[in-house]
């Protein structure tokens, strides 16, 4: 079963065209990995299936149902890691996650859950102002899994984890769909079932289907 | 139910936030008590136009006072990235704007138990529960107004041009009913009809505000 069905995806900003007709499908549980220079669109592309931002033109069905139609319904279903963090500085890690977890409308026992497998426990009462970038990302990633979402967005979920992150990410991304965004082709083939590559908003050669390593 | 706890939360949040940086309160209140003793030397009133002027200055005050705390409400969040965070939630644009109407209410309530001691100490006017009423009444709808127009201009580089631009005009009504309304009782009058239209404009502009939440917060 598809997750995600993507039809002839455009987006434009003014004249300039961040994604040109892009289509790709994602099975249900599948891993896939967005490959790309600096300015490929590969964020665009996220933000679109993350439904953050409306294409300009052409279909994206996500879990069955027209992405952007019933995009507030689908948040509840998708976990979206973006560049900026988005957290309150003046709140800890802990109560920046209790307040997302009123938003999301999620079971309040899941912080506790996620602060664990985020590796969260030991700055948790520390306000996320003054968190390491590292701490902050893994924040980021704990605020996408909260509410236990069936399809995770994430771009550039690496960035600023040390090494034990292909490891977290691996756990984070098990039993889910998701869509990474990547510099990092080695943990594409780590963590992912096929990449997408793009170049100036636009597909290159076809999907190509990874060796998983799990 | 749901709608109400987001709220709560979004307001509670911005409040937190606020009583740990302690960025705007404290600044605010030493604005309002600046602009009073400013007005206190720049004003020739005594005992008989003290209740002519008072109410002009009060809400000068209060005018500059609200720009500057619901500019802030949105400004912060879009700098931090967190209302999109906000937005990619189940939750309601209405209630999101909600919750931060909500703090930025709050807030101003709390300069304003600094303003109306400060109005009746330098100007000898009496501050009694019926000017209270009044001012909470215009600050509801004012930062309904004023927080829709924040979230409005919080994109843009100018939007401290911008704001008072747009807002301003739209708070004229709640100036003029609520100066009539505050003059008329500390004179010793009746404010009961300005009193019932700054109440009309709560109702009005609460209803308005939260119809236009959704387009204006999300992109």
């Amino acid at each position: 079963m598809s997750a995600i069905v993507a039809t002839s995806i455009t987006h434009r900003f003014g004249s300039e065209i961040a994604l040109d007709s892009i289509d790709f499908g994602v099975d249900a549980g599948e891993h896939l990995a967005v490959l790309g220079e600096n300015g490929a669109g590969k964020t665009t592309l996220l933000r679109i299936l993350a439904t953050a931002t409306r294409p300009t033109y052409g279909t994206l069905e996500i879990f069955g149902v027209d992405a952007w139609a019933e995009r507030r319904r689908l948040r509840a279903r998708i976990g979206f890691v973006s560049h900026a963090p988005g957290h309150y500085p003046a709140l800890s890690a802990k109560e920046n996650l209790e307040f997302f977890c009123t938003l999301q409308g999620a079971d309040p026992r899941r912080v506790a859950a996620t602060i664990e497998m985020l590796g969260l426990s030991e700055v948790a009462d520390r306000p996320a102002g003054r968190l390491s970038r590292g701490m902050q990302q893994r924040l980021a990633i704990a605020r996408a899994v909260l509410h236990d979402p069936k399809l995770l967005v994430l771009d550039e979920p690496d960035a600023s984890l040390d090494a034990e992150g292909p490891e977290l990410l691996k756990a984070v991304l098990r039993g889910r769909t998701a869509v990474i965004a990547t510099h990092d082709q080695a943990l594409a083939n780590k963590l992912c079932h096929r990449t997408l590559g793009l170049r100036r908003g636009r597909l290159v050669g076809v999907p190509s289907r990874l060796r998983v390593v799990h | 139910m749901r709608p109400l706890s987001v709220a709560w939360a979004v307001a509670r949040k911005d409040l937190t936030s606020e009583w740990r940086t302690r960025e705007l309160v404290p600044a605010l209140a030493q604005f309002i008590v600046l602009a009073l003793v400013i007005a206190n030397f720049g004003f020739q009133f005594d005992s008989h136009n003290a209740t002519a002027i008072a109410p002009g200055v009060l809400w000068m005050a209060l005018v500059f006072a609200g720009l500057v705390a619901f500019g802030r409400a949105f400004a912060a969040e879009r700098e931090q990235a967190s209302l999109e965070a906000m937005l990619m939630t189940p939750a309601t644009p209405a209630a999101i704007f909600a919750g931060k109407a909500l703090a930025a209410i709050i807030l101003l309530v709390a300069c304003e138990a600094v303003l109306l001691p400060a109005l009746a100490l330098f100007f000898g006017v009496q501050v009694n529960a019926s000017v209270v009423l009044t001012v909470l009444l215009a600050t509801v709808g004012m930062a309904m107004l004023g927080c829709l127009f924040a979230a409005m201009v919080a994109r843009v580089k100018a939007r401290e041009l911008l704001l008072p631009l747009l807002t301003l005009p739209l708070w004229i009504p709640f100036i003029v009913a609520g100066g009539q309304a505050v003059q008329a009782e500390m004179g010793g009058g009746s404010s009961d009809q300005a009193v019932a239209l700054l109440l009309d404009f709560d109702i009005l502009f609460l209803v308005l505000t939260s119809l236009a939440a959704r387009y204006v917060l999300e992109d």
